[in-house]
This record gives C-alpha cells, sequence and structure tokens, in this order.
C-alpha cells in the first residue's frame, strides 16, 4: 500500500469477529480493510460445530437466505462417558426448527466464513487474502498501522480491531494478553466424517434438515481434562475431541492418538461406522474464562473475540456468537471514534464500556470460575466417570441381590474411594460454573 | 469406520497443504531437543516433531496444522510464527 493511504479501520483476521467488524464498520460508511493471512477467509478456521447466529441475524436479517448452513440444531446431548459406556441426558425441541431456528446451525466454516466475507465484501471492506500480519507500524510510541508480510505490506490506519484468533501474537506483543496457560488452552482435535444422509438421519434420530449435537464429557480424553463432541452436518459429522495442553502433557497423550481411542470408543464408533474421514484438523480454544480475558482496548486498538479469549466453555459451549458480538460492538466503537475523530483509549474504551451491558461480557462473568474449578477437579475425567459407571451398572445388574441390600453395599463401597464431603463439594462447584 | 485411513501420514494426505521453503517452527539454541519431544511435544495433534534412529529431533513443519499448541506447551524453548501468508494448511470443510 502506498504511503498516502490510509484507512479509517485495519482489521486483521477473518474469522466472525474480524469480518463482523469490518461488515458493520463498512456499512456504516468507514475506509475499511481486512488482512486474513489464509488463502480465503476461512481456510484456516476451525471450531466443533455450533454457528450460533443471534448476533448474525442483528446485521443481516434474511442470512438463511444464501449462507451455507448445513442442519438447525434441534437436538442436543449431554453424555457422561465411562471407559466402557455412557450415561446422558438430552433435550430435543423439534420447535427449535421454525424460525428463528434457535440462532444455532451446524456449520463448516472454511464455506461459512467465505460466504461471510463476500458479504463483508459487499458492505465495502476491502479484503486482501494471503496477508500475514507479524508487527505495528509505530511512530513515536504511537500505533500507526500494521506491517504484513508481504510486497509494500505497510498498511496505515487510525484505528486496528485484533482479531486474529486464539493464538493472537499481535495482542501480545502490544501486552494486551500475556501467553495462553497451558492449563487452561485446549487443543482439539477434529475430523469431518461423510456419511450418507439417511444414515445420519437415523442414527441421530433426527428428520429432514434437523441436527444434532452430541457432547461427551466424563472419561472422553482418556481421564485428561478434556470433552469430545459429534455434530450433525447434512451429509457429514464433525467428529472431535480436546484437552487442555496441560493435562494432555501430564497424562502423556498424543492429541490424535486421543482421538483415534475415541472413535473407537463402544459409544463412538456405531455412530460413525462405515463413514469416510474427509479432513483432519486441529484448533486451540482458549478456556481461560473472564479472568483471562486480554485487555480489551489500548490507543487505536481493540481484541475481539478468540484473540481476547471469548470462549463461552460451560455446558452451552458458545464461541462465534460471542466472536461476533465482540466484533459487532468494536466495530461501533469505531465508527463513534471516527465521527469524534479521537481514537485515542478515550474513544476505544467505549468498546468494552458497552460491552459490558451484553450478553458476551455478562455470559463471560457468569462462568468466570469454571476454568479453575476444571483444573482443580481432575477426578471428573477419570475417577468419578469409573466410579460412576461401576455404581449405575452394578444397580442396573439382574442378578436377584435385593436392591436394597445392592444399594448398600454399592455406597459403602463407593465411600471407600470418596468421602461424601467430596463428591457433595465436587457437585455443587461443578453445578455453579457449568450451568 | 473405514479402515483407509489409519496412520497420521494418510490423515494428512486428506488435507491441502502448500509448503513454503522455510520453516515457520524452530526449536531454540541450547534447548535439549530430544528431551523437549519426549516430554512435551509429543502431544503435537500432526506429529510434526519426532526422534529419528539417532534420537534427534526432526521438525516436519510442512505437516502443521497451525495450532499452536507446541507453542503454548514450550513457549520458552519453540520459536513460531504463522507461516508465509497464503502459504501452509488450507481447510476445505473448517
Amino acid at each position: 500500500m502506498g504511503a498516502e493511504e490510509k484507512f479509517d479501520l485495519i482489521i486483521v483476521g477473518g474469522g466472525p469477529a474480524g469480518l463482523t467488524a469490518a461488515h458493520v464498520a463498512a456499512k456504516a460508511g468507514l475506509q475499511v480493510i481486512l488482512l486474513e493471512r489464509g488463502e480465503f477467509c476461512g481456510s484456516k478456521n476451525v471450531f466443533g460445530g455450533i454457528f450460533f447466529t443471534n448476533v448474525m441475524r442483528e446485521i443481516m436479517p434474511d442470512f438463511e437466505k444464501d449462507a451455507p448452513l448445513e442442519r438447525v440444531v434441534t437436538r442436543r446431548r449431554w453424555s457422561l462417558m465411562t471407559p466402557d459406556g455412557e450415561m446422558a441426558g438430552e433435550f430435543r425441541f423439534n420447535k427449535f426448527a421454525e424460525a428463528p431456528h434457535n440462532n444455532s446451525y451446524t456449520v463448516l466454516r472454511a464455506k461459512f466464513d467465505k460466504w461471510f466475507a463476500d458479504k463483508a465484501e459487499e458492505a465495502g471492506a476491502m479484503i486482501i487474502t494471503g496477508a500475514v500480519v507479524d508487527d505495528f507500524i509505530t511512530e513515536n510510541g504511537a500505533i500507526k498501522g500494521v506491517k504484513a508480510r508481504m510486497d509494500d505490506g505497510d498498511i496505515y490506519g487510525d484505528m486496528i480491531i485484533l482479531a486474529d484468533g486464539v493464538n493472537s501474537l499481535l495482542a501480545k506483543k502490544i501486552g494486551l494478553h500475556r501467553e495462553l496457560p497451558a492449563v487452561s488452552t485446549i487443543v482439539g482435535v477434529k475430523e469431518v466424517i461423510a456419511l450418507p444422509e439417511e444414515k445420519i438421519l437415523d442414527r441421530f434420530g433426527v428428520e429432514g434438515s434437523h441436527g444434532a449435537a452430541y457432547e461427551y464429557f466424563g472419561y472422553a480424553a482418556r481421564g485428561a481434562i478434556g470433552s469430545g463432541f459429534i455434530y450433525t452436518n447434512r451429509d457429514t459429522l464433525s467428529v472431535g475431541v480436546g484437552g487442555t495442553i496441560a493435562s494432555l502433557i501430564e497424562h502423556k497423550l498424543n492429541s490424535n492418538d486421543l482421538l483415534e481411542d475415541f472413535k473407537k470408543h463402544p459409544v463412538i464408533a456405531p455412530l460413525i461406522k462405515g463413514g469416510e474421514q474427509k479432513e483432519y484438523s486441529a484448533h486451540l480454544i482458549p478456556d481461560m474464562g473472564y479472568n483471562g480475558l486480554s485487555k480489551l482496548y489500548a490507543d487505536n486498538v481493540m481484541v475481539a473475540g478468540d484473540a481476547a479469549g471469548f470462549v463461552n466453555a460451560s455446558l452451552y459451549h458458545e464461541g462465534t456468537n460471542l466472536a461476533m458480538e465482540t466484533g459487532k460492538i468494536a466495530g461501533e466503537a469505531a465508527v463513534m471514534a471516527k465521527e469524534k475523530n479521537d481514537f485515542s483509549s478515550a474513544s476505544t474504551s467505549q468498546y468494552e464500556k458497552r460491552l459490558k451491558e451484553t450478553f458476551a461480557l455478562k455470559d463471560m462473568k457468569k462462568f468466570r470460575n469454571l476454568p479453575k474449578t476444571l483444573e482443580h477437579s481432575p477426578q471428573l475425567f477419570e475417577k468419578y466417570p469409573k466410579i460412576m459407571e461401576e455404581f449405575v451398572r452394578d444397580m442396573f445388574t439382574v442378578d436377584g441381590e435385593p436392591k436394597g441390600k445392592k444399594q448398600a453395599r454399592l455406597i459403602k463401597r463407593l465411600l471407600k474411594q470418596e468421602s461424601m464431603f467430596g463428591f457433595i463439594k465436587t457437585a455443587l462447584d461443578v453445578r455453579r460454573v457449568i450451568l | 469406520m473405514s479402515d483407509k485411513f489409519k496412520t497420521m501420514e494418510d490423515k494428512l494426505g486428506l488435507d491441502k497443504f502448500k509448503a513454503f521453503e522455510k520453516t515457520h517452527l524452530k526449536i531454540k539454541e541450547g534447548v535439549d531437543a530430544h528431551k523437549l519431544v519426549e516430554g512435551k511435544l509429543f502431544i503435537c495433534p500432526a506429529k510434526v516433531y519426532e526422534l529419528n534412529d539417532k534420537g534427534e529431533a526432526i521438525v516436519s513443519f510442512e505437516n502443521c496444522l497451525e495450532c499452536g499448541t507446541c507453542r503454548v506447551a514450550a513457549p520458552d524453548e519453540i520459536e513460531w510464527e504463522y507461516p508465509q501468508g497464503g502459504y501452509g494448511v488450507t481447510f476445505r470443510f473448517g
């Protein structure tokens, strides 16, 4: 870019946070440039499987007309996995298939984010792909733009939104966040597995365009702190598992081996049987929670989405909507800053101020103790699932032993492995942080 | 499950890669690479870090899925940057 050219807003990263910011700011008339390091927006982006579209609906009410959506999620199921089986609970509401579709669609990000990028361009944003940003341009300590690793890669702008994803080396560079902690950063590995549509409908008990989300807790990561999932797409399944980096190291588990084992688990194997693998991917999930969020703004800079740590890792497993909400508010803050022609933190701080009034920051706050509770409750991932399996399986074993006697015997055995106080404390801690 | 894709090599063969000539992953000078791979980097989803027959660390950066796991596992021992723009892995599903 020529030095004479200056943008109102530079956005780094073409995921849901960056693209939302681009869409909102460009539509309001700002000169916006978005830099994406991949071949196209979406080409580096991976998630589990549900795109929550409440914010998408706000900025683009008719998105369902042409967005590449897979299935509307009408059924969510949570399973406590044990070494040999599972115990599960679920909901299924066909009402969720009616507009507004509970804003819960399975999607494949390479297609979805690419589509979204086209919409942001239509709104007026300029998108440059194949542009990886390594650094900022500073003059007398003030940030004036970014340096992309390419010819003529110095790009000047009044404001920068960092939406460069979980690794956000740029936010780290200017001290907005510390290195991701291994104890609360999850590495997720995933396969997209093709399966004929009628098999998906039969196996997951859904009809037409309805879809299911199966999530696996407990012993899903072979005793490490982690969980697994299967999400139904149109004619593929997204199958994955993840664990905190620290916990996988401690358990000497390679993340791909973990996925291979997950696929062979007696609960998972029949659901994916006969499928054909299409893609293997891996991605980090920032699970630091509210207390681990980055600083959200500085002079000329705002941080949105995964880059700032916006993931709700509770039972609700929301992320894409938090990314979009933070991107939206950051984009709007940029528009207000432009109106006032003030790009200092007096303006960019409006981003955080307004975000406090939204579900994004409120939900992060509500579940703020989740990472710590999980980190300090390794029993949830190995010891308890094993005890539960034994207890439930034995209670349901039909062998002529009177149930009362069986129960007394099992409780006695159970209390040898864990005190009643330990059970109750863990149960209360967990309920508070996941629901 | 079909038995077609079992090894890591076969699984990575499903993905689209465009390798850049220069590595974007380095084990820092002076680090005991053998110990680092055995102690931490074995968790890499693409098994980019492996030990050869002589026990030396091999870094197959061209197989990198760009997740950042190694960077977070060993922030003081690894130099990590994004690959050149437009290179590396391209997800077709994501």
